[in-house]
């Protein structure tokens, strides 16, 4: 019981940050490398909520989610809007120079040391005891059903909403979406918002759960390879690649060696690359504009 | 006549500066430092790097040593080696510096031994783990301050919990996936198995983790009744933390870092013990206070307990800079480095002393610390080790 709370904590983290990439590179065709940076960021907005709404934990991390988000649109409007008409690779290469600005701006205003957002809001981490002998820590469970509302909610935005409509358009082809009178700025900066919106909701919960250092990111490039292996411009795929990964990483850990799991994810999106390049329910003919 | 004149009031000015400029630069001991101040590994380094400038900047409020300023120089090497060779090249080559002084991840350590080993300069590892290099037999130019030391650590955390145990010890361990801390818990694990406990489960964990719970499933699968770990301080608290989720109740012990003081406190875990080489603050030295008020004034972001490292970094560079006398060279700072006698006033069990072959430290003392009764209590006072 224990193994299979293991997967889907996990699975459920590395969901939730894959679809952030997943959201970016559907809309607009860019990989967004500073998405660990974002998610860092979240987490450490919590520490500047809660001081600034002391003693009111749910408004100081309402705050923090609702900055997030802006924050994420106005990544793109001050710096990704500029690169619209360059090439991808120019975008991919900004976002990595936004990735090292963020780390630096984090150490400079909450400085290096390992921080706690649960201690700065005063909240509690209980572990929770399952069917079966099964624990889970509170914050841990938080992020599980965390992961299955925001896919329910962006299955049904993209599927039934207005806006959800456009970005799909906007996806496909964004010169007939134009012509159609979709306002593309408007579609990228809300794709960014929401992009940067799920990742800080990981960095928050996995903060609140155990703390955030600046190695936070790192965690982001293992999530890659899940929206990689499910596919990269597929919301489902993300999280099925998700489960792959994580279902991999935690039995090798148990069964085999637990310094497998640095590399596992890595395999098996070498494998998947081998097979299928496109991943499991990405689209083939995307593979070109990758 | 008036034209000639003042060409040459304007010449005799020009060659006075330029003959006064480099008087001036000359006119400070220069010291280098590079250091992982940014970067994942940072919160280890950058809270002993701001003490041991906030210490240096208190020597030189204070008329500097031996009537001259100390310049620290302080370089980012963010636990990059290339970054860190580039900066002691710069070090050295440019800014002159007679010591240069290393906090960062042990990665770069090789590439700064060669650069000070070709420049012939002194080097000092205050805060970053001590190298082999300066135990017995030690290399001529390499010193080292820091508190943790490879094998003696593991010996003093094993002989605790012998010494406190009741009953069989069936033991787990706990290290990072890097080659120092990995080393020292295969170490640890052969030693224990000498001291009649029987190690159970040992878990290497990769240094970027989501979830450290699948590695403490196993090693509570295991049965451990204590744990050890010896690695950076995120590794050893988040296994504690798994472990506890869990529902594990056991004993574990882990390396003093300097974030352990406040985690403490943080934790509030009756059974979770700290072994190190320095005095934690509960302890209330005068020294701490003076550390604390120096911190203060300072305006140190990060808080006095996590000064330790740098403050003793401080205090040696200060010590051999004064035996060197002025003006100082390189080779000058070694020999007063080799004959280095520290009083940490407290700081650690005993003085750190040096000579020719042991630039390491004749004897390591170590203290016991947990969280008891609603505040930090010390368990086992100073127990010394003789370095051979």
């Amino acid at each position: 019981m224990q193994l299979f709370i293991n997967i889907i904590v996990l699975a459920s983290i590395y969901a939730l940050i894959a679809c952030g990439y997943v959201l970016i590179y559907r809309v607009s065709r860019v990989l967004n490398l500073a998405h660990g940076e974002l998610m860092m960021l979240g987490a450490y907005l919590v520490l500047a909520t809660a001081s600034l709404f002391a003693g009111h934990p749910l408004v100081a991390l309402g705050a923090a989610v609702l900055l997030s988000i802006v924050v994420g649109a106005m990544v793109y409007v001050f710096l990704m809007r500029k690169m619209t008409g360059e090439m991808v690779l120019a975008a991919i290469l900004t976002t990595v120079a936004l990735g090292i600005l963020i780390r630096g701006v984090i150490v400079l205003v909450w400085s290096a040391q390992q921080q706690y957002p649960a201690q700065a809001l005063n909240l509690a981490n209980p572990s929770l005891t399952l069917v079966g002998d099964g624990h889970i820590s509170l914050w841990s469970a938080v992020l599980v059903a965390t992961n299955i509302l925001v896919y329910g909610a962006l299955f049904g935005f993209l599927r039934f909403g207005r806006w959800g409509m456009r970005m799909r358009a906007a996806g496909q082809n964004p010169l007939l979406a134009a012509q159609r009178g979709i306002n593309l700025h408007t579609v990228y900066a809300l794709a960014w918002g929401l992009s940067t919106l799920t990742g800080a909701l990981a960095g928050i919960l996995m903060a609140l759960d155990s703390g955030v250092t600046g190695s936070m990111p790192i965690i982001a490039l293992k999530a890659f390879p899940a929206a990689l292996v499910g596919g990269l411009d597929s919301l489902a795929g993300g999280l099925v690649g998700a489960l792959i990964i994580a279902t991999a990483e935690v039995l090798l850990i148990y069964y085999v060696d637990p310094l497998l799991s640095d590399v596992v994810p890595f395999l098996v999106l070498l494998a998947m690359l081998i097979v299928r390049p496109w991943g499991l329910f990405g689209t083939r003919e995307e593979l070109d504009r990758v | 006549m008036f034209k000639r004149t003042l060409l040459g009031a304007l010449s005799a000015c020009g060659m006075t500066l330029a003959l006064a400029l480099p008087a001036a630069a000359q006119d400070a001991y220069v010291v280098g430092l590079t250091g992982a101040l940014t970067g994942p590994p940072s919160s280890t380094y950058a809270p002993a790097v701001d003490a041991l400038r906030i210490y240096i900047d208190r020597v030189n409020g204070a008329g500097g040593v031996n009537g001259h300023k100390i310049k620290l120089i302080l370089e980012d090497d963010s636990a990059q080696p290339s970054k860190a060779a580039a900066n002691t090249k710069k070090l050295i080559t440019q800014d002159k510096a007679i010591l240069v002084v290393n906090a960062s991840l042990s990665s770069t350590y090789a590439p700064i031994m060669q650069e000070t080993k070709n420049a012939g300069v002194p080097l000092l590892f205050a805060s970053g783990v001590c190298p082999k290099s300066v135990y017995p037999p030690a290399d001529p130019l390499q010193f080292c301050t820091t508190g943790y030391a490879a094998n003696y650590d593991s010996q003093a955390a094993l002989d605790f919990i012998k010494a406190t145990a009741k009953g069989d010890i069936k033991i787990g361990f706990s290290a990072m996936a890097i080659p120092l801390s990995r080393g020292e818990i295969d170490h640890a694990e052969s030693l224990a198995k000498t001291m009649g406990m029987t190690p159970v489960d040992k878990e290497v964990i990769p240094p970027p983790t989501a979830d450290y719970t699948p590695f403490a499933t196993k090693l509570k699968n295991a049965a451990p009744n204590w744990v050890y770990s010896w690695a950076p301080w995120v590794t050893q608290v988040r296994t504690l933390e798994a472990l506890r989720k869990l529902g594990w109740t056991g004993d574990m012990i882990a390396w003093a870092h300097l974030e352990s003081e406040a985690e403490l406190a943080r934790l509030k875990d009756e059974n979770f013990y700290v072994i190190g080489a320095n005095a934690l603050f509960q302890d209330g030295l005068p020294i701490h206070k003076d550390i604390e008020a120096a911190a203060k004034a300072a305006g140190s972001k990060y808080p006095a307990t996590m000064m330790t490292e740098g403050w003793i970094g401080g205090m040696a560079i200060e010590a051999a800079l004064k035996s060197a006398g002025w003006p100082a060279d390189a080779a000058k700072v070694r020999t007063a480095l080799e004959n280095l006698k520290l009083d940490t006033k407290g700081l650690r069990g005993g003085v750190i002393e040096w000579n020719k072959t042991n630039h390491f430290r004749t004897r390591v003392d170590y203290r016991v610390y947990k969280w008891s009764g609603g505040k930090i209590t010390r368990v086992q006072d100073w127990k010394t080790y003789t370095v051979k």
